[in-house]
């Protein structure tokens, strides 16, 4: 890929998207449009159904006998206004006035938090019920209030009046009716009771025994960022990828309708540059939309107070954080809409080709609105939704860093994937010339023996290794300890690698590097290999300590869960294990990949991407260096050996003073939080002189071609 | 350069269970002008397509200017100009700035390229609306406009597929008088068309294409002499349908 040519291209698109006025009314005039018209919305049409709902009087129908006292007080309540025997039948009149009518029977108190939801009470099967739920229903009433026979007697007697208040939960009017008529019968309840205590003399709160409060203790910042944390994700993510929306189809299938991908493809581009450049102009163009998404909305918050008494704030490392989630997830949508919208023929094709697309994210989105679902490690590579799901927790300030991490990089493995994908598509003449193609077409897993894996085939399959390792592990937690290290890097890690190679008729011997090791890069392995921990350790966990927990985690799986596990055992499933299938991954194939962008590059790419599979912020810096230490000794020998010794070492070296707690006393280490500063100096000189041996280890070797 | 411009063999291309081009082989010569003629759906646009690169064959090979198009296809194509008659400009660019572009994406120097720009305007004279976007062009215009991207960068070889069509006269002949000058300077031109006047007016040597297949080629009073026809037109219909019932 050329730079300038990639340039000219991205140049073009966007200054041509940018003066698509569709384009910019969805990148900025909505954003600016969209927050202030809903908050303001929802506040003001909130207040005045509120405002309506309180001036409004209540309807109700009083079936039954109804005492002096409390038709005095209902006839003071505000806006209840009651109609005696009002739409009630001649027979159930009949009924409570002779008392042959009973109420129906009374649950006994149960645990309500031990149900899952509240059961609805179903309505009794009676002439009583069926009329009053009609009158309702009609809004002939807002609710039925009914006396049972012998009310006002209980209630002298000093016993309990029964009352039941029919009313329609889904109707505003109705439920504000229960309300009022609940309220007046709760205060008369007190005044009763209390009469009836001083009556007798009873101490004051005889009929309460217990009095107990609640109170919440959710700072108002809290609250407001459960509301915002609710609706924001789902705009923010909605209205950013869609600032993309009109931009993808236009400079795909647009192009194509009106002939001009016709005229770019006969000019000296590569399929590569081309995708790169439109991908990189609608990015640009959904980062802008971004942008102006989360200012838009940041200035309306900070200004706005959607209830009474709650302030709504955005902090500025909210805003960042958001930003830096809508990263990867417009990267992956935008592939996504450029590689779809290829397929179509024209604009309006593309429009129905992508609001499937956006229907996709539409659905995972309304679950995230959903109260009390939060990020979790089953949802941390769920797409969309843990963006979704992390943006929220940034707004109730509740996210970790470690979240953070996970999130972004299965995030930016989805967003490889769908490149890759939309790479694919261009490469595709066929279907840019508007021609018919298939899906498996486009994807073309055919064999191209001899050849050598390309930069985006490692991309490709460390995402979908690593997507496949994190759920498969997840899925085996019920398995032991061995057989999940076992399964996972055997069957999810080194499988998948020698499927690709054999798949794709890769030359096994170049891209894995299967080459007999030269004595000279046997040293220099051994002396890497057994100094990289100390030097990593000592230097990186320094920069970013990992929180006790992980240590302890890390140190249980060293540990064996504490079983009596013998240490050539533990060597093999700890040390050679992973060496041997890790190595073959990430040092054999991903390497090898990238091995055409050169030296430093392919090292620092392949050294970042196993830092990344081992999916903690934590372990980030001291695997991204063990990575490049083990890769700069492949690339150096040509020998995958190189490789698997170091890590093999490494792994050992650890698992060794986890269970030697002797060793470690003898060198003074117990109740050390770091490797004291001489043991890292020792082991980076112990390092210097391997890195060294290695890298004149080639020249004693056959030269490779690798 | 010795030797032809062009030269493609064998050409064959397959859409599905569809042949829409079968062992088709082409030559061009510098200064000369191909007409590839054939009714619509005879597989011009296909065979022109896979000659200017954008479309690979599934068998045969395109030498343009002595490179492969397989194997050095970036190279090959800057010596190709490809035009086709319902090509349409950037929308929201002007015909500067997308002219621009593809001298960008030819590799021409920026000096060159301005001047190579103010050159074409003048010559297609394009200088009333060249700084307007193209969606405001008349059909002649954007013609003129297309034309001047595929000459751009000045190539060997120039591809156009039915570069007249939905023309009135003036703007039709205004085109083929400029690919006359361009072969009188020496490019190659191969030209594709159903107009059988046009390809009578402006080809050194035509080929016919019927079904996917060249049925004949050859100077026109070749052809009219093997077919004992009095006409291009006639000529064209007797060999289809000789093809046809074979």
């Amino acid at each position: 890929m050329r730079p300038r040519i990639l340039g000219v291209i991205y140049r073009k698109e966007l200054v041509e998207s940018l003066r698509d006025r569709r384009t910019l009314f969805m990148m900025v005039g909505l954003p600016i449009l969209l927050y202030p018209l809903l908050i303001f919305g929802m506040s003001r049409l909130q207040e005045s159904q509120q405002e309506a709902q309180q001036q409004r009087e209540s309807a109700v129908a009083v079936w039954g006998a109804m005492p002096e006292a409390l038709r005095a007080r209902m006839a003071e309540a505000p806006r209840l206004k009651l109609t005696q025997w009002m739409g009630v039948p001649a027979q159930v009149r009949e009924g409570l006035e002779s008392g042959a009518l009973a109420p129906p029977p009374t649950e006994p108190p149960r645990r309500e938090t031990e149900q899952a939801r509240p059961r609805p009470k179903p309505l009794p099967d009676a002439q009583w019920a069926r009329t009053a739920q009609q009158m309702i229903l009609e809004r002939k009433a807002d609710a039925v209030l009914i006396l049972w026979p012998g009310f006002a007697d209980q209630v002298d007697k000093g016993g309990v009046g029964r009352a039941t208040v029919l009313y329609d939960s889904v109707r505003p009017d109705s439920t504000k009716a229960r309300e009022r008529i609940a309220d007046e019968l709760r205060l008369w309840r007190i005044e009763l009771t209390g009469a009836r205590v001083r009556e007798r003399g009873l101490p004051e709160g005889f009929e309460q025994g217990v009095e107990y409060s609640s109170q919440n203790v959710a700072p108002e910042k809290r609250q407001s960022g459960m509301l915002l944390g609710m609706l924001l994700p789902y705009m923010v993510i909605l209205l950013s990828v869609l600032s993309g929306f009109y931009a993808s189809i236009d400079i795909t299938a647009g192009e194509k309708e009106r002939g001009t991908m016709q005229t770019l493809l006969c000019a000296p581009v590569e399929a590569l540059e081309i995708v790169a450049g439109k991908f990189l102009a609608v990015w640009t163009i959904t980062l802008l939309g971004t942008t102006v998404n989360l200012v838009s909305l940041s200035l309306v918050f900070t200004r706005v107070k959607l209830m009474p008494g709650m302030e709504m704030q955005i902090s500025t490392t909210a805003v960042l954080l958001a930003f830096v989630l809508l990263l990867p997830i417009s990267m992956m949508v935008t592939a996504l809409f450029l590689a779809v919208g290829a397929f179509a023929r024209d604009f309006k094709d593309g429009q129905n080709y992508l609001t499937p697309i956006m229907m996709g994210l539409v659905f995972p989105l309304i679950v995230t609105m959903q109260p009390g679902i939060e990020l979790n490690a089953h949802l941390a590579f769920v797409p969309v939704i843990n963006v979704a799901l992390l943006i929220k927790a940034v707004f109730l300030g509740e996210w970790a860093a470690d979240m953070l991490f996970l999130v972004m990089t299965s995030s930016l493995c989805y967003a490889a994937i769908a490149l890759a994908f939309a790479a694919q598509v261009f490469e595709r003449n066929n279907v840019l010339l508007g021609g018919k193609e298939t899906i498996g077409g486009v994807l073309d897993f055919s064999r191209a023996p001899g050849s050598r894996p390309t930069p985006g085939v490692s991309i490709l399959l460390f995402s979908v290794v690593l997507v496949i390792a994190f759920y498969g592990s997840l899925s085996l937690t019920k398995v032991s300890l061995p057989g999940m290290l076992l399964t996972v890097q055997y069957g999810f890690f080194l499988l998948p690698t020698l499927l690709l190679v054999q798949a794709k008729g890769y030359d096994w011997r170049n891209t894995l590097a299967l080459r007999r090791l030269p004595w000279r890069g046997l040293l220099g392995a051994l002396l890497v290999g057994l100094s990289g921990w100390a030097v990593a350790s000592g230097i990186f966990i320094r920069i970013l300590p990992p929180p006790e927990s992980l240590v302890k985690a890390l140190e249980k799986i060293l540990l064996m869960d504490d079983r009596a596990v013998p240490l050539w055992q533990v060597w093999l499933l700890m040390a050679v294990t992973p060496a041997l299938c890790e190595e073959t991954l990430f040092r054999g194939l991903i390497l090898s990949g990238f091995r055409r962008l050169g030296q430093w590059p392919a090292l620092l790419l392949t050294g970042l991407l196993f830092g990344l599979a081992h999916a903690s912020i934590y372990r980030l810096l001291p695997t991204f260096f063990l990575g490049v230490v083990f890769g700069y000794a492949v690339w150096k020998t040509g020998s995958l050996w190189a490789g698997v010794i170091c890590h093999a070492l490494n792994n050992g070296l650890m698992a060794l003073l986890a269970r030697s707690r002797e060793t470690l006393e003898q060198f003074g280490l117990t109740g050390q939080k770091y490797l004291p500063w001489e043991y890292v100096a020792v082991a980076a000189v112990v390092m210097m002189a391997g890195l060294l041996l290695l890298r004149g280890a080639r020249q004693s070797s056959t030269p490779a071609t690798a | 350069m010795t030797g032809p411009t062009l030269r493609a063999e064998g050409l064959t291309k397959r859409f599905g269970a569809v042949l829409a081009v079968d062992q088709a082989t082409i030559q061009v010569d510098p200064g000369e002008v191909v007409g590839l003629l054939g009714p619509n759906g005879a597989g011009k646009t296909t065979m022109l397509r896979m000659i200017a690169g954008i479309l690979a064959p599934d068998a045969g090979s395109v030498t343009v200017a002595g490179m492969d198009m397989a194997t050095r296809p970036l190279e090959a194509k800057r010596a190709v100009g490809f035009h086709s008659g319902d090509t349409q400009l950037y929308r929201r660019l002007n015909a500067r700035e997308a002219l621009a572009y593809f001298g960008r994406l030819y590799g021409m120097e920026e000096a060159h390229l301005k001047a190579r720009i103010d050159e074409l305007v003048e010559l297609l004279d394009m200088r009333s609306f060249c700084d307007r976007p193209c969606d405001t062009y008349s059909a002649g215009q954007k013609q003129r406009a297309n034309i001047a991207r595929a000459f751009l960068h000045e190539p060997e070889l120039l591809i156009l597929d039915e570069p007249t069509t939905a023309l009135d006269v003036i703007s039709g002949r205004f085109i083929v008088e400029t690919i006359r000058a361009e072969s009188a300077a020496g490019r190659a031109v191969l030209f594709s068309t159903h107009i059988m006047g046009e390809a009578e007016y402006l080809c050194d040597r035509i080929a016919l294409l019927h079904q996917g297949r060249i049925v004949d080629h050859g100077r026109l009073d070749e052809l009219l002499e093997r077919s004992g026809c009095r006409n291009l037109t006639d000529t064209f219909l007797k060999l289809a349908g000789q093809e046809a019932a074979a």
